[in-house]
């Protein structure tokens, strides 16, 4: 019954949101999608508008695309164990992986 | 890949992947630094160069890479890609100057792409010899 219930929740959220935004179509100026279509090789020297777009009109954006990458490899060398944690005494291993993530 | 070292693979896979060693590094930078001419650029062709431990690791799967190592070039890379916007970017240089604005995307593509593959790299590494060891950890 708990589960009946949570995908019925799961599934009429769905239903709601597709329902509403269907029906409540909001259609944005075209102002931006012009302007760098006409502008970005003027603006950034590039011939390639995607190149562009990455690297100069929304730079914020790859930035912090890479620093996704950078915590998703933090998660892994941290909580993925090494082979010497495997061969040994994996419990005392353990417990010095907090010392080694506060060096760093 | 060196020849006294005993490896697990056929010859044949080794010679072949020793032959497409320099071709993949080759298009991996070629992908990387023609990134704002024609389709790729930095992730991609970073991918293309984390494509570089797949190989070494299906030719010689020994965990003899100092992943710490990697990991380190890797954030001094992203500080490189953090620092270079703001420093020229956006406080205007690159737009006041437009003499900048190639090298200006040559160089972000190429920070990007190198550290795009080493970051892929250390995944692949810690991901493939996390599971040769073979041994179930327990925490």
């Amino acid at each position: 019954m708990r589960r009946f219930l949570a995908a019925l929740l799961v599934v009429g959220t769905f239903a709601i949101v597709t329902v509403v935004s269907v029906r409540n179509r909001v259609e944005l100026a075209p102002f931006t999608y012009d302007y760098i279509v006409q502008n970005f090789h003027d603006d950034t020297d590039s011939k390639n508008a995607v190149a562009a777009i990455l690297l100069s009109y929304r730079m914020y954006d790859t930035m912090f695309e890479a620093l996704i990458l950078l915590a998703a490899i933090i998660g892994m060398t941290q909580f993925l164990p090494r082979p010497s944690d495997m061969n040994g005494d994996a419990r005392s291993d353990a417990a010095q992986e907090p010392e080694d993530a506060a060096d760093e | 890949m060196s020849e006294n070292v005993v490896s697990g693979e056929s010859i044949i896979i080794r010679t072949v992947v020793g032959m497409l060693y320099p071709f993949m590094l080759l298009l991996g930078f070629y992908v990387i630094i023609n990134g704002h001419y024609t389709p790729g650029g930095g992730f991609q062709g970073g991918s293309v160069l984390a494509t570089l431990f797949v190989a070494r690791y299906v030719v010689f799967p020994v965990d003899d890479t100092d992943s710490e190592r990697l990991h380190t070039i890797q954030r001094v890379f992203l500080m490189l890609i953090l620092v270079i916007p703001t420093a020229l970017l956006f406080t205007g240089v690159v737009t006041r100057y437009p003499a900048l604005r190639g090298p200006y995307l040559t160089l972000m593509d190429l920070l990007i792409g190198v550290q795009v593959g080493f970051g892929l790299g250390v995944a692949v590494l810690r991901f493939a010899f996390f599971q040769g060891v073979g041994k179930t950890w327990h925490l």
